[in-house]
């Protein structure tokens, strides 16, 4: 027996091997004559997906582009010095002039008043020199130059300011504004500047003065938190001065960047965003895929007849197999074509809103990499979900093709299917892996996603097994409704995996979104301190202390030094030779803020290793680490690290590491000195106050009045920035989500459709058999109802699994379950099912019994 | 238990208005059991369909067990079959998804019969088919799927029974046990049969045959009567 099965093979494999290819496209080509009625969702399903990825990778390209094209005016030069604390000294600024053009810039975060002293705010001060802007155009409200603006008159400085500021202070132009110890005269508003990068997150408005005035403000004292930019213009390659700049200036201290890497920070944005719209788009196009295999099996059963003929006029499973596989890509290169137009018209509608968000202007035109990457994508989804059906196609016996319905052939596909299905489902995520920018979190998402899809797989099956093994229930709509759960041909399998996974995603970010924004907008609060007063000078500590101790309304005080320092080293090794795990990079990314103590902190922070010093110690230079960054760069208690400390390298021994808890938003250290080392050097206080609200805007006045130079932040204030800005964020990334259940709902519209002529038929039949409209309108109801029911629990279970897994292991902060986002998530999940399944429903109502029914 | 009274039936088609039926008269007694014969495009499935409340008729008076068929509507006219009449179709039309005792179950379920499942089992042994109560009409011959559909129609003990052509797809061996069966049931339940059928043997099994011929009842004879008497009822 199995000797003449493998002899038909044999000759069956003889015979298909003569066919050739163009065979296969000619029926193709016949097939295709029908046009793609019956292919809407499928093209829908690969054009959604498609367009996603295509547009975001667009998008991105864009900015890169800008961010390139605008480099040096971003930068400010083409190199950028930056000293913190000090500027250049005399040596250093004759080179720098001797090797280039040159613009001075200084930034500090100080207080502005207006000039009755009735209302002041934290600005970002920014002094600038006559040949400021380098590169770019600084743009003015009355089209003005920046350098005519800045010149001082009738003895008075100028400023410019950001209109932010002079709304908050109530200044119109012409009137004057205090900073420090001296007043400015408004003398423009501030529509665009070239050089600003963080747009997003600042902790006040920009105010421009001119660079000479800065002595006269009194804010340059030592240690305090200042910036001094040194932008030049060289001539020749950059590279070049720069290893002249080192080999003059080996050990001067400043951060170099050159305009090859002009906004590290905005890059590293654009990157993150990029990367989490590029999954979402790939995770519709997954969800798009069920769809697609949807579409696939349900045009492949329409053609079974055909095949069947064509079967038995001799067609061998390798014809048919091309002739389809050909027709599916056709088909499919018209959807991913329709998605790469839309997808490379994406820039320009977000042109808008990259203005507003970003400092750069989007270079928009045709980028083909993300259209290509798309592409390749789109190809191997629509491989991947009609493989399964195609191979059923070309596999199962005509006759059993007449049964498929009732009878499904549990056909496993051939090794030979079943190792491509491997291949294309590998390549798909390798290629989300190697495309990704951050390739352990595409890792991450891709084993999320093969999870996702098995659970959901799981969970339906375990859906479809309940409903039919659950006992009658005594309602007729209802056991109705149950058994079409089950029944065959049922869409509760596809259903429940695309809109599950789309709704999935919702949920997880609804929820994780609505933890973050608790924690900034209530847990933060609660224990955060009222204000953050910055750069006390050390002579104005007791005068300080005095002040807030006695004022109304203040509960408690803490104060520390501060200093700048750098690492540079970690046990001996240069950190440029590290790979720091990105979580903990910052650490490493330039000066840190550090202080030195004689007792352990009492508050935010515990010693969970090593000993603190004795509070008299006075040996070898100790520091206390932060225990989960020692652990992240893999060093402990005894070993070293160097840090360069205003221009100073100090080698210090780990005595201690402390768990340190940032909730609490008081003052905490990554690294603590013992004392005995950094006492004479130049430092600043930090204090923070905790206080009733009612007293924040009089102890405000009170500090900043009698003391100019000291910078108060109040911290509700930038909490409440922070929440408004990822709320902002959390809109955008729930818009973005919703394209995951724009593609489920197309699957579920999909599936609808798909079942829709057997509904009409059912319909008709309930009628015959004595049904009225209410019966049949009530299981139909019933069945969506339960299928939108059963979906949105399953989403809400693993939404909600998924969002406590990235709150408590990847943000690490406390959970919060959030009943009514799930609620909002599981109402939408059902009306949308009910809503759709009863349209197709209202149709099938409508129908005539007799032409159905009268003998064909 | 049937009166049809100077039906007519006009369709409207792409080619125009078509008369169907063109003044039917034809009444049935309780527990007759009435053949319709005719040629295709007679009108003998439209007449049917008028009479089971599954078509409204252009024109004329329908009265089926004590219902006048014109005051009813959609929702009506389904009560009305729910409480009177089953039905047996030429391709069996049987919900494909559902079991063959879902199948025989469904009608007494929206009758609100609490045995429904019960009973419905009890109508498929009665036409045989006990060992097939869990399979799909896929899984079933073209002869087992006619028999669920007959025990379907017959599960609530109907006053009426319609069957089109019940045998129009089955071959002769199986169309004869089918038929055997229909009337083994009719007898048994004292149903009013309204039979249509191209057999003229089968034909002859009824108490009365019916001829149809361009919408219109050419002659009625009973099987055992010659010659046939001609014109409407």
């Amino acid at each position: 027996m199995s000797a003449t099965t493998s002899e038909t093979r044999q000759i069956e494999h003889d015979a298909a091997s003569r066919e050739p290819v163009w065979l296969a496209w000619r029926l193709c080509r016949r097939e295709l004559r029908a046009g793609s009625a019956g292919f809407r969702i499928f093209l829908a399903c690969l054009a959604l997906g498609v367009a996603a990825i295509a547009g975001v990778g667009s998008v991105s390209q864009a900015i890169v582009a800008g961010l390139s094209a605008d480099a040096r005016a971003l930068l400010g030069g083409e190199v950028d010095l930056r000293l913190t604390h000090r500027e250049a000294s005399e040596e250093q600024l004759t080179w720098l002039q001797a090797n280039g053009r040159i613009s001075a810039v200084a930034e500090i975060r100080t207080m502005a008043r207006n000039n009755d002293r009735t209302s002041r705010m934290l600005i970002e001060l920014k002094a600038v020199d006559e040949n400021y802007p380098l590169y770019g155009e600084m743009k003015l409200s009355e089209g003005g130059s920046i350098k005519d603006a800045l010149a001082p008159r009738d003895g008075v400085w100028s400023s410019v300011a950001d209109v932010g500021l002079a709304e908050r202070l109530g200044l119109s132009k012409g009137d004057l504004v205090r900073v420090g110890e001296t007043e400015f005269r408004l003398a423009d508003i501030i529509e665009r500047e070239p050089d600003r990068t963080s747009q997003i997150i600042a902790l006040g408005p920009r105010l421009m003065i001119p660079l000479a005035a800065m002595p006269e403000t009194g804010l340059i004292k030592p240690g305090s938190l200042f910036h001094h930019h040194y932008r030049i213009a060289v001539d020749g390659p950059v590279e070049d001065w720069v290893a002249r700049l080192n080999a003059r200036f080996d050990s001067a201290g400043w951060r170099i960047r050159d305009f090859s890497n002009a906004a590290p920070g905005i890059q590293r944005f654009v990157d993150r965003v990029t990367l989490f719209l590029t999954l979402v788009g790939l995770t519709a196009l997954l969800v798009g895929g069920v769809g697609v295999g949807n579409a696939v099996k349900a045009y492949l059963q329409s053609k079974t007849e055909t095949i069947a003929a064509l079967k038995c006029l001799g067609a061998s499973r390798r014809l048919i197999f091309r002739t389809y596989m050909l027709h599916i890509l056709v088909l499919s290169f018209v959807g991913i074509a329709i998605g790469l137009t839309v997808g490379s018209l994406v820039p320009l509608a977000a042109r808008p809103l990259i203005a507003e968000y970003l400092p750069v202007a989007a270079n928009i035109r045709i980028y083909p990499m993300p259209l290509i990457l798309a592409l390749t994508f789109g190809i191997l989804v629509a491989i991947l979900f009609s493989l399964g059906p195609l191979s059923r196609a070309q596999n199962v016996p005509a006759a059993s093709l007449f049964r498929d319905l009732v009878a499904p052939h549990d056909v496993w596909p051939g090794p030979r299917v079943a190792l491509s299905l491997g291949l294309v489902a590998a390549t798909l995520g390798g290629l989300a892996i190697v495309s990704a920018d951050n390739r352990i979190f595409a890792l991450y998402f891709v084993v999320g996603a093969a999870v996702a899809f098995v659970a959901f797989h799981f969970a339906a099956n375990l859906v479809i097994r309940a409903s039919r093994a659950m006992p009658r229930p005594p309602h007729t709509s209802l056991r109705i409704a149950v058994a079409n759960l089950h029944r065959p041909g049922a869409p509760t399998s596809s259903i429940i995996l695309s809109l599950g996974l789309g709704l999935t995603v919702l949920v997880a970010v609804v929820l994780i979104e609505g933890n973050i924004s608790r924690q900034v907008g209530e847990t933060l609060l609660e224990d955060a301190p009222g204000f953050y007063f910055i750069d006390l000078q050390t002579d104005q500590i007791a005068e300080f202390d005095t002040l807030i101790s006695s004022f109304p309304g203040v509960h408690k005080t803490g104060r520390v030094p501060i200093l700048r320092g750098r690492i540079t080293k970690i046990k001996g090794t240069s950190v440029d030779q590290i790979t720091v795990p990105p979580d903990y990079a910052w650490i490493t990314r330039g000066d840190r803020g550090l202080t030195w103590l004689r007792e352990p902190p009492t508050t935010g922070s515990n010693v969970v290793a090593g000993e603190w010093w004795p509070a008299d110690y006075s040996g070898p230079p100790l520091i206390s680490f932060d225990a989960e960054a020692a652990r992240a760069f893999g060093i402990g208690i005894g070993d070293t690290l160097n840090i360069n400390v205003l221009g100073r390298e100090v080698e210090a021994k780990i005595a201690n590491l402390r768990l340190i808890d940032w909730n609490t938003l008081g003052i905490n250290f990554v690294i603590v000195f013992s004392p005995g080392w950094l006492e004479a050097a130049p430092q600043t206080h930090i204090a923070t106050a905790h206080l009733d609200a009612a007293s924040e805007t009089a102890l405000e006045a009170a500090v900043t009045d009698r003391f100019p130079n000291i910078s108060a932040i109040r911290v509700r204030e930038v909490l409440s920035n922070l929440n408004s800005v990822l709320a902002k964020i959390g809109t955008a990334v729930r818009s973005i989500a919703a394209l995951a259940i724009a593609a489920g709902t197309l699957v579920l519209a999909g599936a609808i459709a798909a079942s829709h002529k057997r509904r009409v038929y059912d319909a008709v039949i309930f009628k015959v058999l004595g049904a009225t409209r209410r019966d049949i309108v009530g299981a139909f109801f019933l069945e969506f109802l339960l299928l939108g029911l059963i979906t949105a629990v399953i989403s809400a279970l693993m939404g909600s699994v998924a969002a406590w897994g990235v709150v408590v292991w990847v943000m690490e902060a406390d959970w919060v379950f959030i009943p009514g986002a799930v609620v909002a998530t599981t109402v939408i999940c059902t009306v949308l099912t009910v809503a759709l399944g009863l349209v197709g429903t209202w149709y099938a109502l409508g129908q005539k019994a007799a032409p159905l029914l009268r003998n064909e | 238990m049937i009166n049809l009274d100077d039906l007519h039936l006009k369709l409207t088609t792409d080619g125009g208005d078509v008369n169907i039926l063109r003044g039917i008269n034809f009444h049935a007694e309780a527990g007759e059991r009435v053949s319709v014969v005719g040629p295709s495009g007679s009108g003998k499935t439209s007449m049917m369909m008028i009479a089971a409340g599954l078509e409204r008729a252009t024109s004329g008076t329908v009265t089926v067990a004590g219902s006048d068929l014109g005051d009813l509507d959609e929702d009506g006219l389904a009560l009305f079959r729910r409480r009177n009449v089953g039905i047996v179709f030429q391709s069996f039309h049987l919900v494909r998804t559902m079991t063959a005792l879902e199948n025989v179950a469904i009608p007494l379920e929206f009758a609100g019969r609490a045995d429904a499942f019960e009973a419905a089992a009890q109508s498929l042994t009665s036409v045989g088919l006990a060992h097939r109560l869990t399979h799909y009409p896929g899984q079933l011959s073209g002869g087992e799927q006619q028999r669920v559909a007959m025990a379907r129609a017959f599960a609530g003990i109907p006053k009426l029974l319609f069957a089109d052509e019940p045998t129009g797809n089955l071959d002769s061996e199986t169309g004869e046990y089918v038929i055997d069966l229909l009337f083994e049931l009719s007898q048994k339940s004292g149903t009013t049969l309204l039979l249509i059928t191209h057999d003229p043997a089968i034909a002859s099994r009824c108490d009365r045959i019916v001829h149809l011929l361009n919408g219109q009842i050419d002659h009625t004879e009973t099987p055992a009567e010659s010659p046939p008497q001609t014109g409407s009822e």
